[in-house]
């Protein structure tokens, strides 16, 4: 059965570098700048910079489930050495469970877009600011997974293949 | 450990650890997602606002109530925090290659060298820190002046280039991924496993 995948290349990939890091962009990039649209929106009363949230939440919302295909692919063929098991594991639950946490959050945009377009309830700006420690931390996570523990760089690849790791 | 790694890494500063940085992850990788999220989605936003006229349906079988000028302020407002963000990055890039450990031998997959690779992705990124500004400076014109009361607020030309910078982000990116991936440039366990001790003991 296995003759029939395509091969892996240096870094354990069927394809030239890992991908889920570059899909996570528009998750993190899209995330952190709609809380701070919210903010400034909030403070400043500029009510445009919420429909700049609500598009950017959307983006993420969209991206995220796209982000969480990849890195599942690139999870099972990391092929984790002990050190990097805890982090990937951990990477992976809030990964998930950040995909139900945007797509809700987005979700409650959504109603509250439509209700009252120029308010922001201040639950929803705590809300903003739980899901940004959260990126946060996950960020960190995938981070640790890439450039402490190298997952699918070469010289660790490399390594796991010559059974040295 | 300590002691051996430091007679290795550059002595622009103090206490390095085993990633040839005085801290536990690079900076730089970290800004580029803001960089290229906020400048991928203010163009994909503006390309969105441009269609809007064929569009309409969608988001209404989708019931999702849409306003074209609402569109081009997500283009707007994600362009002009790439191109501050971007000074960022570029300048936590400068800093990470300075401390980089630069290996001789070996090449990447596109043929190059480590040393011309980090050079390329340097020049790449001044290049493009110019571009994301100039793209701003254009933007802000047609929004507020030239294009002030039209509806559709970008030029064609502007999405086009935009395009352009794209292709140009997709082959810095890709430099950028082989400075890391490849050649192992503050890769905590590259580094370890290249001066022969077991990323496991981390």
């Amino acid at each position: 059965m296995f003759e029939y995948l395509p091969e892996l290349n240096e870094h354990n990939l069927p394809y030239p570098d890992t991908i889920h890091p570059i899909v996570v962009h528009f998750v993190i990039a899209m995330v952190l700048f709609a809380v701070l649209c919210d903010a400034i929106g909030y403070f400043t009363k500029n009510t445009r910079l919420y429909e700049v949230s609500w598009w950017n939440m959307s983006f993420a919302t969209v991206s995220i489930f796209i982000a969480i295909i990849f890195g599942q692919i690139e999870a099972g063929l990391a092929d984790p050495y002990p050190a990097a098991v805890g982090d990937l594991n951990l990477h992976t639950l809030i990964g998930w469970s950040l995909s139900g946490i945007i797509a809700a959050i987005t979700g409650w945009r959504y109603i509250i877009r439509t209700r009252t377009p120029q308010h922001l309830p201040l639950a929803y700006l705590g809300l903003d600011g739980l899901l940004t420690a959260i990126v946060l931390f996950q960020i960190y996570l995938g981070d640790k997974l890439v450039w402490v523990y190298g997952l699918h760089s070469e010289p660790v690849v490399e390594a796991l293949r010559g059974g040295a790791l | 450990m300590m002691d051996s790694l430091i007679s290795v890494a550059p002595l622009l500063f103090a206490d390095a650890g085993a990633n040839n940085l005085p801290y536990r992850i690079p900076i730089h990788p970290n800004l580029v997602h803001l960089t290229l999220g906020l400048f991928i989605v203010a163009i994909a936003f503006d390309i969105v606002g441009a269609l809007f006229p064929l569009e309409k349906p969608v988001f209404k079988f989708l019931a999702i109530p849409a306003v074209r000028s609402n569109l081009f302020d997500v283009g707007w407002y994600n362009m002009v925090a790439a191109a501050i963000i971007t000074f960022f990055t570029v300048a936590a890039g400068f800093y990470e290659m300075l401390t980089a450990y630069i290996p001789k031998s070996a090449t990447s997959s596109w043929g190059l060298g480590a040393m011309d690779t980090a050079i390329w992705h340097g020049l790449g990124g001044v290049l493009i820190l110019a571009l994301i500004v100039a793209m701003t400076v254009w933007r802000g014109f047609q929004r507020y002046l030239w294009r002030q009361d039209r509806a559709m607020q970008v030029q064609w030309s502007y999405l086009l280039a935009g395009l352009g910078i794209f292709a140009l982000m997709f082959a810095q990116g890709t430099l950028g991924a082989h400075l890391g991936g490849e050649f192992g440039l503050h890769v905590t366990a590259d580094q370890m496993l290249r001066l022969g001790s077991d990323p496991n003991t981390l």
